[in-house]
C-alpha cells in the first residue's frame, strides 16, 4: 500500500514538476524545441558550428516573442510549421501519454508483483522455519552482535 | 604489416572456432585432453588478436597511410598519446579493440585460479569464443581495419578535433571494456544453464567480473559526461543522446544484477530473474556497441557509417532467442528456495531497488523506441528528448537513491517497525534540518528542496551506519576510532565498498540536482572594455587574440572575472578552425569552484570588434566529478580481492579428514591451486 502510494506520488511529481527555470523566455522556448540540423539537441544546446538551423530558429523565436506572443504560442507556432517532431519531448496527450505513464505503470505493477512474491516467500519462510528470531528492540549491544555476526559470516561463507 | 594483421585475425577466427567446438566435445565426451587443447586455443586466440592489434598500432605509429584506417584517423603531426588512442577512434579499430578485450578476458577466464565454478569454464569459454567468432567475422568482412587504399595519401586526415581531449583517451576503452566484460557473466550463466549446475557456483564465479564490468562502464560514462561538458560546449554533461542512453541501459540493468545476485546468494530467490537480467545486460551491451558503431543514429558518437547494422541485429536476435529459450527449458530447475522472514527487511529494499532500476531502464528504452511506435501508430513523427527523460527518470532515480538510504538502516532478514523508526529518527531529523536550512538559504523550488533533502537523508544514514559500526568495533576491540574504522572497511570490503559507491552516487545526484534546477545563462555582445554581469559575477571583455598554429587558426577572447569588485582571474574562451578537418570548434573556458562553475562560450564576433558570448553559471557541477571519483574508489574497494588463504586451508582440512578416499581427485585440485599460486608469486 505504502509503495503504491509512493508510486502515485512520484507520478504526480513527474507530471507536475516541469522545472520552472529562471531563464529568459528565449531560453525557455529554445529548450523545448529540437534543432533541425540533425544533431538531436535542443535549439538551446546545439553547438554545431555549421548548424544552419539553430541560429535561425533562435532569431525566429525572438521575433515571435517580440511580436507579443506568449511562450506557449511561440512553441505552438513551431509545431504548426514543423510538425510535432520539433518538440523536444512529446506533448502529454493522446498516444504520447503511453510513453509518459507506462514506465510508472510498469513500476507499480512490478511493485505489486514484488509485494505478492515477498508475502508468499515470507509465508513459506514462516512455515518452514522452526524458530524465528525477533529483533524487537535493537540497542547498541544487539547491533554490535549483529554486525559481528554478519562480518563473521562474511568471512566464513564469503561475499555478503 | 597490414597482411600480418589480417592473417592473424584469420588464424584467430580458425582458432576460436576450434576452441568453441573442442570445449563442447571435450566436455560432452569427457576427453580432458581435448578440453586442455581448447584452453590453449583460447590463449592462442588472445595471442593472435594481440598480434593484429600490434600490427595496427605499428601501422599507426609508422604512418602507413596506405591503410585506410590509418589515413582516416591519424596524421603526421599527432602526438604519441593521440596516435595510440586512434585505435578506438574509428569504427573498425574499436571493433578490433572489442575483440582483443574479449580474447583477453576469455584468456583470463581459462587461466584464472578458481575454487568454485571450474566445471562451468568449458561451456562458458565456448560462449565467449562464439562471441569472439562474431566479432572476428565482422573484422574480416565488413569492418576490416587493415583495408588498403589503392593509392598512397601524403598525409592522413587526423583525429576529429572534438576527440582531441584527454577524456577521449579513457572514455572509449572504459566503456568498451564494460560492454565486453558483461560477456563473461553471461557466458557463465549460459554455462550454468547448459550444465544444469544452477546453484550458487556461477554467481560466485562472476561476481567480480560483473563488478569490474560495471566499474568500467561507470568510469566510461562519467568520463564521457566530463568530455561532453568541457568539449562540446553547450554547458551540460548529459544530453540523453541515443548513444549515451545505450550505455546507460546496460549500466542500469547491470547495477540491478549486482544487487539481485546477492539475493540469490543469501536467500535462494530470484534465480530466474538473475538469468533474465544477465541476458538483458549482455544483449544491451551488444546493442550499445551496435548503436555506437552502426551509424544508424546521428549523434556526436557516430564517426562512421557502415553496413554493420544487420549483422548486429541478427547476433542480438539469435542471442536473445537462444538464451531465453534455454532459460525456458531449464526454468523448472530454477525455482526459489524461498525463505524470507519478514516483509520489513533489507531484502525487500533490494527487491525494490531492482524494480526501480529495471523500471528506469525500461523508461529509457521506451523513450528510445517511442518515435518508431508513434510513427507506426499515428503516422506522426515525434522527438523524445531531454525533457522527457528528465521528468520520467528524475523521480525514479530519486527513489533509487532513497532506497540506498533505507537499505543502510534496515537489518538483513528481519526488522520490526519500531526498530526501524528508532534507526530512522536521527537521519530523518538531520535531513529535515538540512532541508529547512536550504529553504531559509533561498532554495525554493519544491522539487529541488525535496530532492536535496532525500540526498541529505541518504548521506546521513550511510555515515551513521559507518559511525555505528566503527563505534561498535572500537568498544569490542578497544581500537581507536581510526583503526576501528579501517578495520570495519577491511572486514567486509564488498559491503563497505558498496556504501562508498552509494555515497558517490548521492554526491553525483546533488551535483545533477543543483546544476539542472539552478543554472543561469546569459548571452551578451560586448566591445572591448565593456562588461556584463551574471549572478554575482561581473565579466569585462579585455581583448581578442588571433594566432595560428600548425594545424589550427585560433581566435581567443580574454574576459576578466570580478566578484563584488574583486578580481578573481581571467578566463579565455576560444574558437579554432581545424585545417585538416575543415571544421571549427568551440573551446569553452570554465572557472570551477565547489559551489559553482562559471562557463564561458565564445559565440562569434564582427569586424567592428563586437564579440558575442554565452555565459553560464552551473551550480555544484564539481560535485558530479568528485562523486564519480568516490564511486570508482568504492567500486575498487568492493572489487579488491580477499586474501585467498581460506579455500586452500579448507581443502587441506578436507583432505586431512577425508584421508585417502578419492585421493586422486582432491590431490589434483590441491596441486592445481598450489602450482598456480606459485606461478603467481613468480
Amino acid at each position: 500500500m505504502v509503495r503504491k502510494m509512493l508510486g502515485a506520488v512520484f507520478v504526480l511529481l513527474a507530471l507536475l514538476a516541469t522545472p520552472a527555470s529562471a531563464a529568459s523566455p528565449l531560453t525557455n522556448v529554445s529548450q523545448q524545441l529540437i534543432c533541425q540540423c540533425g544533431c538531436n539537441m535542443t535549439v538551446a544546446n546545439c553547438t554545431h558550428q555549421d548548424c544552419m538551423s539553430a541560429p535561425a530558429m533562435r532569431t525566429l523565436i525572438q521575433q515571435k516573442l517580440d511580436q507579443g506572443l506568449s511562450e506557449e504560442q511561440v512553441v505552438q507556432y513551431f509545431v504548426t510549421e514543423y510538425g510535432e517532431q520539433v518538440l523536444a519531448s512529446p506533448p502529454k496527450k493522446g498516444l504520447n501519454l503511453v510513453a509518459w505513464i507506462l514506465p510508472f505503470a510498469v513500476i507499480i505493477a512490478g511493485a505489486i508483483i514484488v509485494y505478492l512474491a515477498l508475502k508468499k516467500w515470507v509465508f513459506q519462510g514462516r512455515t518452514s522455519q522452526v524458530e524465528v528470531k525477533t529483533e524487537a528492540e535493537e540497542d547498541d549491544e544487539k547491533y554490535r552482535l549483529r554486525l559481528e555476526q554478519e562480518l563473521k559470516q562474511f568471512g566464513e561463507r564469503g561475499y555478503r | 604489416m597490414a597482411d600480418i594483421g589480417y592473417i592473424a585475425l584469420l588464424l584467430a577466427l580458425v582458432a576460436s572456432l576450434y576452441s568453441a567446438t573442442a570445449f563442447v566435445f571435450g566436455k560432452r565426451r569427457n576427453i580432458p585432453a581435448l578440453v586442455d587443447s581448447a584452453r590453449n586455443g583460447v590463449v592462442a586466440v588472445c595471442g593472435l588478436v594481440s598480434i593484429a592489434v600490434l600490427a595496427l598500432l605499428y601501422a599507426i605509429l609508422t604512418h602507413d597511410f596506405q591503410i585506410e584506417y590509418v589515413a582516416s584517423y591519424t596524421a603526421r603531426d599527432m602526438s604519441l598519446t593521440y596516435l595510440l588512442s586512434a585505435i578506438w577512434a574509428g569504427n573498425d579499430g574499436s571493433l578490433l579493440f572489442w575483440a582483443w578485450l574479449l580474447a583477453l578476458f576469455g584468456m583470463i577466464v581459462v587461466l584464472q585460479r578458481r575454487d568454485v565454478g571450474r566445471e562451468l569454464v568449458p561451456y562458458a569459454s565456448t560462449i565467449v569464443m562464439v562471441t569472439e567468432v562474431f566479432f572476428l567475422f565482422l573484422l574480416l568482412s565488413v569492418a576490416n581495419p587493415f583495408h588498403k587504399l589503392s593509392f598512397l595519401p601524403a598525409d592522413g586526415r587526423g583525429l576529429n578535433p572534438l576527440l582531441e581531449n584527454p577524456g577521449m583517451l579513457f572514455h572509449p576503452p572504459n566503456l568498451l571494456g564494460g560492454y565486453v566484460g558483461f560477456t563473461i557473466p553471461f557466458a557463465f550463466a549460459m554455462s550454468a544453464l547448459l550444465t544444469r549446475r544452477l546453484g550458487d557456483e556461477w554467481i560466485v564465479s562472476i561476481r567480480r567480473w560483473t563488478l569490474v564490468s560495471w566499474l568500467l562502464l561507470s568510469i566510461g560514462n562519467i568520463i564521457g559526461a566530463w568530455w561532453a561538458y568541457v568539449e562540446l560546449g553547450w554547458g551540460g554533461y548529459w544530453a540523453w543522446d541515443p548513444v549515451e542512453n545505450a550505455s546507460l541501459l546496460p549500466w542500469l540493468t547491470g547495477t540491478a544484477f549486482l544487487h539481485s545476485i546477492m539475493m540469490q546468494r543469501r536467500r535462494g530467490i530470484l534465480k530466474k530473474w538473475n538469468m533474465v537480467l544477465v541476458i538483458i545486460t549482455f544483449s544491451l551491451s551488444i546493442f550499445g556497441t551496435f548503436l555506437t558503431r552502426s551509424g544508424i543514429l546521428s549523434s556526436v558518437h557516430t564517426f562512421a557509417d557502415t553496413t554493420l547494422g544487420p549483422f548486429f541485429l541478427v547476433f542480438i536476435g539469435v542471442t536473445l532467442f537462444s538464451s531465453l529459450g534455454l532459460l525456458y527449458y531449464r526454468s523448472e530447475l530454477l525455482n526459489s528456495e524461498a525463505e524470507m522472514e519478514s516483509l520489513v527487511s533489507r531484502e525487500s529494499t533490494f527487491l525494490m531497488n531492482n524494480l526501480f532500476l529495471v523500471g528506469a531502464a525500461f523508461a529509457v528504452f521506451l523513450g528510445e523506441i517511442f518515435p518508431l511506435i508513434s510513427e507506426a501508430v499515428r503516422g506522426v513523427k515525434i522527438t523524445v528528448g531531454a525533457p522527457f527523460y528528465n521528468q520520467v527518470n528524475g523521480p525514479i532515480f530519486l527513489a533509487i537513491i532513497f532506497l540506498a538510504g533505507v537499505c543502510a538502516l534496515i537489518g538483513w532478514r528481519r526488522s520490526s517497525v519500531s526498530n526501524l523508526m528508532r534507526n530512522f529518527l536521527w537521519p530523518l531529523a538531520i535531513a529535515l534540518v538540512i532541508g529547512s536550512a536550504l529553504i531559509i538559504l533561498g532554495v525554493r523550488q519544491p522539487y529541488a528542496v525535496f530532492a536535496f533533502t532525500v540526498c541529505a537523508f541518504v548521506l546521513t544514514t550511510i555515515l551513521y551506519e559507518w559511525f555505528r559500526g566503527t563505534r561498535a568495533r572500537r568498544r569490542m576491540r578497544g581500537d581507536n576510532y581510526l583503526k576501528a574504522f579501517f578495520g570495519l572497511l577491511g572486514a567486509n570490503r564488498p559491503r563497505y565498498g558498496g556504501y562508498t559507491v552509494h555515497i558517490g552516487l548521492v554526491l553525483i545526484a546533488i551535483g545533477v540536482i543543483g546544476s539542472s534546477f539552478y543554472n543561469v545563462e546569459k548571452e551578451a555582445t560586448l566591445l572591448p572594455g565593456e562588461s556584463m554581469s551574471i549572478k554575482n559575477y561581473t565579466l569585462t571583455y579585455e581583448n581578442k587574440d588571433t594566432f595560428q598554429t600548425e594545424t589550427r587558426q585560433v581566435d581567443s577572447a580574454t574576459l576578466s572575472v570580478f566578484n563584488g569588485g574583486k578580481l578573481l582571474g581571467k578566463i579565455v574562451p576560444s574558437k579554432y578552425y581545424s585545417v585538416s578537418y575543415e571544421q571549427s570548434v568551440t573551446e569553452v573556458a570554465i572557472r570551477s569552484t565547489p559551489a559553482e562553475d562559471l562557463y564561458a562560450i565564445l559565440i562569434g564576433w564582427d569586424d567592428a570588434g563586437a564579440t558575442s558570448f554565452k555565459i553560464l553559471v552551473n551550480p555544484l557541477v564539481s560535485w558530479i566529478w568528485i562523486g564519480g571519483i568516490v564511486l570508482v574508489l568504492g567500486g575498487l574497494i568492493a572489487f579488491w580481492p580477499e586474501r585467498r588463504k581460506l579455500p586452500v586451508e579448507i581443502r587441506v582440512e578436507a583432505r586431512e579428514t577425508v584421508g585417502s578416499v578419492s585421493n586422486k581427485k582432491s590431490g589434483n585440485g590441491i596441486n592445481k591451486v598450489r602450482s598456480s599460486s606459485e606461478a603467481r608469486r613468480g
